[in-house]
C-alpha cells in the first residue's frame, strides 16, 4: 500500500511514476490477460486437435507454442511496469483455472514459469527498453521458462526421452517464442498504439 | 453466446467449501510436489485414490459435470503415456523386462511403469485443480488471498473486476470471426490463417484495453485507489476446519511418499 496519496491518471505525456501502478495499469493489464485467457481456451481446442497430427514429431507441435508467451511479452510492452509480465501470465492463466479447466493449477505453474522468464529479461534492461530486440528476447526468455515446466512434468527424463527429443523441442518452443511472442507482440502493440487506444500509457504516449 | 463453460459450482455442503481457499491449495501444492518428485507410481496412484475420495466425499461438486470435465485430459494424458511407451530407451534394451510383446511393438515393464506414472499424475492434477478451484467461487479466492496471503489488495480486487469481462470478451473474439465471415474474408491456408489470428486478436486487444479503461476510470471515482486501509467485507478466518484439512493432506502426502519407498 502506498502511504502518499495516489496521481490522478495522468495525461498523455506526462510524467508518471515507472514503478508505482495505477489503477488503469492493474485494470488494463488485467483485461488483456483475460482476452489471452480466453484466446487460450479456444486456442486448446486448436491444440487438442492437432495433437494426432503432430504425434509423430511432438516438437513441431512446439512451433505454434508461442501464443501461450504473448501476455507475457505484450502487457509489459503496454503498461512499461516492473512485474507485469508475471502478473498478465499469472491472470490469463487463473481465468482457466477459475472456469473450472482440469488443468488450473498446472496452468497456474506454467503461467508463473513463462512470465518469470519474460520478467527477468526486462528486468534485465532495467525496465528502460521496449523495442522490438527486447520484446524478441523477451519472447525467448517466455519460451525458457515454458520449457522449464513442460519438459519436467510432461516429458520427464524418467519418461526415457534423451537429447533427441529435448533439443527440436527446445529449439521450436525458442522459435515460436521470439517470433510469435516477441516479434508478434510488439507488432500486436504498435498497431494498439496506432489504433489510439494506448493513451493513458507510455507505450502510446 | 459464449464458449466458454459455467464454472463449476457446489451443489451440496461440504467440509472444502468452508476451509479457506488458501487452504486447499497449500494441500493441492504439497500433493503435486510430492507427486512430481516420486518417481514410483504408487506415489500419484495414493494421491489420486485420495483425491478422488475427497472429490465424492468432501467437495461437494456435482460429481457427473466434474467427470465430463476431466474427459480431455484423459484424451492428453493417453497420448503422453501412449509417447512414452514409444520413445522408453528400454525397448531398444534386450536385457529389460517384457511386458507384452505385439512383434513390432515391445512394451517393457519400464516402460509401462514410467507411462503409467506420467497419466496418474496428469490425472492428480485434475482432480486437485478440481478440488482446489471448484468449492468456492473466486469472489472468495481474492479475499481469501489478500487476507490470508496479504497479496496487494488493488492487484487481487483489480484481477476479480477484470474477470467479470471474460463473458463479454469470449463474445467479441467470436463476433470477429462472424464479421469476417460476413465480409467474405475466410482464411485460406496455414499463412493466411496466421494473418486472420493476428488480426483477430488485435481487434480483441483493443477491445479489452477499451473496457479495461472505462473500468478503471469507473473504479477510480469510487475511490478505489484512495491510498487508505482497506477493511474486509467478508472476513474469511483459518479455523478448526482449515486445520483438519490441511492435517489430513499432509499425512495422505506422507502416505503416498512412503507407500513409493517400499520395495
Amino acid at each position: 500500500m502506498s502511504t502518499s496519496p495516489s496521481p490522478v491518471a495522468t495525461p498523455a505525456g506526462g510524467v508518471i511514476s515507472l514503478a508505482r501502478w495505477r489503477t488503469v495499469d492493474i485494470v488494463v493489464v488485467a483485461v488483456v490477460a483475460v482476452a489471452f485467457g480466453v484466446v487460450f481456451w479456444a486456442w486448446n481446442y486448436v491444440w487438442s486437435a492437432l495433437d494426432p497430427v503432430f504425434a509423430a514429431f511432438k516438437p513441431a507441435e512446439y512451433l505454434i507454442s508461442g501464443v501461450w508467451l504473448m501476455p507475457a511479452v505484450i502487457a509489459p510492452l503496454v503498461v512499461r511496469r516492473p512485474g507485469a509480465a508475471i502478473f498478465a501470465e499469472i491472470v490469463a492463466a487463473s481465468v482457466s483455472a477459475l472456469l473450472g479447466s482440469v488443468w488450473g493449477l498446472d496452468v497456474l505453474l506454467s503461467g508463473l514459469a513463462q512470465g518469470l522468464g519474460a520478467e527477468i529479461v526486462f528486468a534485465l534492461f532495467i525496465y528502460r527498453a521496449w523495442g522490438l530486440p527486447v520484446a524478441a528476447i523477451a519472447g525467448a526468455g517466455a519460451a525458457i521458462g515454458m520449457a522449464l515446466h513442460d519438459i519436467p512434468i510432461y516429458y520427464p527424463p524418467s519418461g526415457g526421452y534423451d537429447m533427441g527429443f529435448y533439443v527440436p523441442v527446445v529449439i521450436a518452443m525458442l522459435v515460436s517464442g521470439i517470433v510469435v511472442a516477441g516479434v508478434g507482440g510488439h507488432y500486436l502493440v504498435r498497431a494498439l498504439a496506432r489504433a489510439g487506444v494506448l493513451r493513458a500509457f507510455p507505450s502510446g504516449a | 453466446m459464449s464458449f466458454l463453460p459455467a464454472p463449476l459450482e457446489p451443489v451440496r455442503p461440504a467440509i472444502l467449501r468452508d476451509v479457506a481457499p488458501v487452504t486447499r491449495l497449500v494441500v493441492a501444492a504439497a500433493w503435486l510436489l510430492v507427486a512430481f518428485v516420486g518417481v514410483d507410481p504408487r506415489v500419484p496412484a495414493v494421491l489420486l485414490a485420495a483425491g478422488v475420495g475427497a472429490l465424492v466425499a468432501m467437495s461437494g461438486l456435482p460429481l457427473r459435470a466434474s467427470v465430463r470435465r476431466m474427459a480431455p485430459l484423459v484424451i492428453a494424458a493417453a497420448g503422453l503415456a501412449v509417447l512414452t511407451l514409444v520413445v522408453h530407451p528400454s525397448r531398444s534394451d534386450p536385457a529389460a523386462a517384457t511386458l507384452v510383446d505385439l512383434g513390432l511393438f515391445r512394451v517393457t515393464v519400464a516402460a509401462a511403469s514410467a507411462a503409467l506414472a506420467l497419466a496418474l499424475r496428469l490425472a492428480l492434477i485434475a482432480v486437485a485443480s478440481l478440488l482446489v478451484f471448484g468449492p468456492s467461487d473466486p469472489t472468495t479466492f481474492a479475499d481469501s488471498l489478500v487476507q490470508q496471503w496479504r497479496v496487494p489488495d488493488r492487484f487481487a480486487y483489480g484481477t476479480l473486476a477484470a474477470l467479470r469481462v471474460a463473458p463479454y470478451l469470449a463474445a467479441d473474439w467470436s463476433s470477429t470471426r462472424a464479421v469476417r465471415r460476413l465480409r467474405g474474408i475466410e482464411a485460406r491456408g496455414p499463412v493466411a490463417s496466421l494473418q486472420v489470428a493476428g488480426a483477430r486478436m488485435l481487434t480483441l486487444l483493443v477491445s479489452a484495453v477499451r473496457r479495461g479503461e472505462r473500468m478503471a476510470l469507473a473504479m477510480d471515482a469510487r475511490g478505489f485507489d484512495a491510498g487508505r486501509r482497506r477493511t474486509h467485507f467478508r472476513v474469511i478466518r483459518l479455523g478448526r476446519r482449515d486445520a483438519l484439512v490441511l492435517g489430513a493432506g499432509i499425512a495422505v502426502a506422507l502416505v503416498a511418499l512412503i507407500v513409493g519407498a517400499l520395495p
